[in-house]
């Protein structure tokens, strides 16, 4: 070997042992930017995952360490049927069908309950999402609120209450709240879902580029279908719980029933 | 505090084969096995055979840690195009029997290559033509198979042709075959070029070693730092045909014609960087492609180990340009089509290759008249702006999940396309844009700028390279997506 085969390998040497070795610390910032690990500590000192058996016979699996980062991993999608309940305003007349084709293809059963004209406060201050679930008993439920508060101004302080009865209202029942689908600014609506759900229970919508019936607003029924296929494509890496959602070969399907509110109702 | 059998457990995965993880350079499972071959290999490199034996033994441990249990295949095709060429190449063989030798290697590599990757494809096309139901056959497609069965067919023809002498050992043809800097992704080896290199013994120089560390720099940051990085914002729009404005979906096609080029590039960059430190040359594989002002230029300087093959094992056989204009253009066609199905097994793959077999055609026919047209920057400025716009397009059916999805996109350009969106989009994706930026100005700096890089790089004292060195790793630990995304050529 010449000295130069051996400088390089001690370069790449100093250089492996150096990102070891500050992986088994916690990195300094820099100008409030937290320095990433190269996890190569955890990857060869990290407690092994795989099931352990103890001196009893007793088979049992190692606890992580607390402080093993979360898993990199998307949360695994549970293909079980669904009950699925869809509920919102008249966004609902385009992602309804094509939810339904999920439905269909995935073996779920939807459900859909639109109310014409209703925002977070319509929804919040009535009784209805709590007596549909009771009613209906879904295991998944998929919102479509917040098109007709998109311009509200001093949304936080006037909406804030009601989006957070809605979550009430639904619990411990997994969900996915689909953003708006903004045809200007809003004024706060999508950041007052998002601050209100947990990371992954919230679709934003805004941004994406929608083709608009004649009303302006409305996103056409190929749009839509386009916007629920982008949902369904970000859930198995993004949602907090992932249900089966295989792309279905029909562009719309039926939901097993349709509830209609009018906006008088309100 | 970790217990030894945990310890133990976690190397044990980490050198264990695990499938959808393939070894990657930019690594550190990769960084930690070549921190130990170094030593190896540096003691080993006086005695040849030792060296061969113990590179051989490396590349196919590379090679199980890629692709698992299809290392067997990949041993049974040395051993049986060893054997043939052997055989062919044994005095007072007919022309006749040659021949046959030849024909028997091309049917056991290209048959191997036909059953993973175009099986499913051939049936889901009878499906499609007479109404029947075979289901598709559960096969995975190793890692690696087509650049290495073309090099086994290389080498196979080149014996034939006698323009190489078969190797006298398995050994020797095994190193060929499996060199694992260029197994998995190329650039593709021809054996007159690199067979030559085992028996010249050379151990590289200082400036061989510190160009390899700093095309391994350049390869790291090419693949896992920018095109990375930038799959992210290109994976959304094409993920979602048509969702987006016109203006983000030509960013996202801009985004997926820079992102191909820096995955495959940066790839090449690290197998020849590593190579290099090994004492052994790998032919150059993308020279700059985008700087292209025509169709012919860019084949002359994108994936080059690739076009030089088709050149010489297709395109010259079929008749090349000897036999007429026309049948030319048919030759160049036929080529491109081959070639564009090499890349993977569906229609939209078919019409990529088409397409430029095509603009290939148009080219050439049209050389004479452009020939007459001065040359000043506007026509230059105008040609490259035609060629790139023409590859960026036809990448678009090579990314897209399907031929609708890939019509889709295109139109969505043309649809709500306003540069308003320019001021939004580059507050929101300034990393994005940055990246691109660098891309851009790579390819228009002078092209001895690269060489003046790599020298200042070369001479810099051991401290600064080692600076650089742990700058670059920091950089693309910053950068990471949470899943390492495998090279986009692994598929092929």
């Amino acid at each position: 070997m010449n000295k130069h085969y051996i400088a390089l390998w001690l370069l790449l040497l100093t250089a492996f042992v150096a990102f070891a070795v500050s992986s088994a610390f916690d990195l300094p910032e820099i100008a409030g930017h937290q320095l990433k690990s190269s996890e190569i500590y955890d990857g060869i000192f990290g407690q092994s995952e795989i099931e352990n058996f103890d001196l009893d016979g007793d088979t049992c699996f190692t606890v992580p360490d607390i402080d093993k980062p979360e898993s990199i991993f998307p949360v695994p999608c549970d293909s079980t049927a669904q009950i699925i309940m869809l509920v919102g305003d008249s966004m609902l007349e385009g992602l309804g069908p094509r939810l339904a084709a999920y439905a269909d293809k995935n073996g779920h059963t939807l459900y859909t309950v639109m109310w014409y004209s209703s925002t977070s406060e319509v929804w919040g201050k009535s009784d209805k999402l709590k007596s549909y679930i009771n009613r209906l008993n879904p295991s998944y439920i998929f919102i479509c609120l917040g098109s007709n508060e998109l311009f509200v101004s001093d949304i936080a302080k006037k909406r804030d209450k009601y989006v957070k009865k809605i979550l009430a209202d639904i619990d411990t029942i997994p969900y996915v709240w689909i953003g708006p689908p903004n045809w200007k600014d809003d004024t706060g609506i999508n950041d007052l879902i998002k601050s209100n759900t947990p990371e992954g229970a919230f679709f934003l919508s805004n941004g994406m580029s929608f083709e608009r019936s004649k009303d302006g607003a409305h996103p056409t029924r190929t749009s839509a279908a386009e916007w629920l296929d982008s949902v369904a494509r970000w859930m198995p890496q993004h949602a907090l719980h992932p249900i089966l959602l295989e792309v279905p070969e029909k562009s719309a399907g039926k939901a097993k029933r349709i509830f209609v509110h009018q906006p008088s109702e309100q | 505090m970790p217990s030894i059998s945990d310890i133990l457990t976690n190397i044990a995965e980490l050198l264990s084969y695990t499938p959808d993880k393939p070894m990657l350079f930019s690594s550190g499972t990769f960084w930690a096995l070549f921190l130990i071959f170094m030593p190896i290999y540096g003691l080993l490199r006086r005695n040849r055979w030792q060296m061969i034996a113990f590179v051989v033994a490396f590349s196919l441990y590379f090679y199980y840690k890629s692709s698992g249990i299809f290392v067997l295949m990949l041993l049974a095709t040395s051993i049986f195009d060893w054997t043939l060429s052997r055989i062919m190449s044994r005095p007072g063989m007919s022309r006749r029997k040659r021949k046959l030798c030849v024909v028997l290697s091309l049917i056991g590599s290209l048959g191997i290559l036909a059953y993973f990757k175009y099986a499913n494809f051939f049936l889901w096309n009878v499906n499609a033509l007479v109404g029947s139901n075979f289901q598709p056959l559960d096969i995975i497609l190793p890692v690696g198979i087509s650049f290495y069965t073309f090099q086994s067919v290389s080498y196979i023809v080149d014996v034939y042709k006698q323009r190489v002498a078969p190797t006298d050992t398995w050994l020797e043809y095994a190193f060929f075959l499996s060199f694992f800097p260029a197994l998995v992704a190329g650039p593709i080896v021809r054996a007159d070029y690199f067979l030559p290199q085992i028996h010249r013994n050379h151990q590289a120089t200082r400036t061989e070693l510190y160009t390899g560390l700093w095309l391994i720099i350049l390869g790291v940051i090419k693949k896992a730092v920018i095109a990375d990085y930038i799959a992210q914002y290109n994976d959304l729009i094409f993920n979602a045909p048509g969702a987006y404005s016109g203006f983000e979906t030509l960013m996202g096609i801009i985004g997926y014609t820079m992102q191909i080029y820096c995955d495959f590039s940066g790839y090449s960059d690290m197998a020849i960087g590593i190579a290099y430190i090994m004492g052994f040359e790998l032919a150059q594989n993308f020279n700059f492609p985008y700087k292209s002002r025509n169709l012919t230029d860019f084949w002359r300087r994108w994936h080059i180990s690739l076009s030089t093959w088709l050149r010489d094992y297709i395109y010259i056989p079929l008749g090349g340009n000897r036999k007429g204009t026309l049948r030319t253009y048919v030759n160049n066609f036929a080529t491109m089509l081959i070639g564009g199905l090499w890349h993977g097994a569906a229609w939209k793959f078919v019409f990529w290759g088409a397409m430029h077999g095509v603009g290939l055609a148009i080219h050439k026919a049209s050389k004479p008249w452009l020939a007459r047209i001065p040359d000043y920057w506007i026509v230059k400025t105008v040609s490259w702006l035609l060629t790139i716009a023409f590859v960026a397009t036809l990448w678009v059916f090579f990314r897209a999940d399907s031929w609708n999805d890939a019509i889709d996109i295109i139109c969505a350009v043309f649809k709500d396309f306003s540069l308003d969106y320019i001021p939004a989009f580059v507050s929101a994706r300034l990393t994005w844009v940055v990246l691109i930026l660098v891309i851009i100005i790579a390819h228009a700096l002078p092209t001895h700028f690269r060489e003046l890089a790599t020298d200042i790089f070369v001479m810099a004292p051991w401290i600064i390279k080692l600076l650089i060195f742990m700058a670059t790793v920091q950089l693309v630990l910053e950068l990471r997506t949470a899943d390492v995304a495998p090279f986009i050529y692994f598929r092929f």
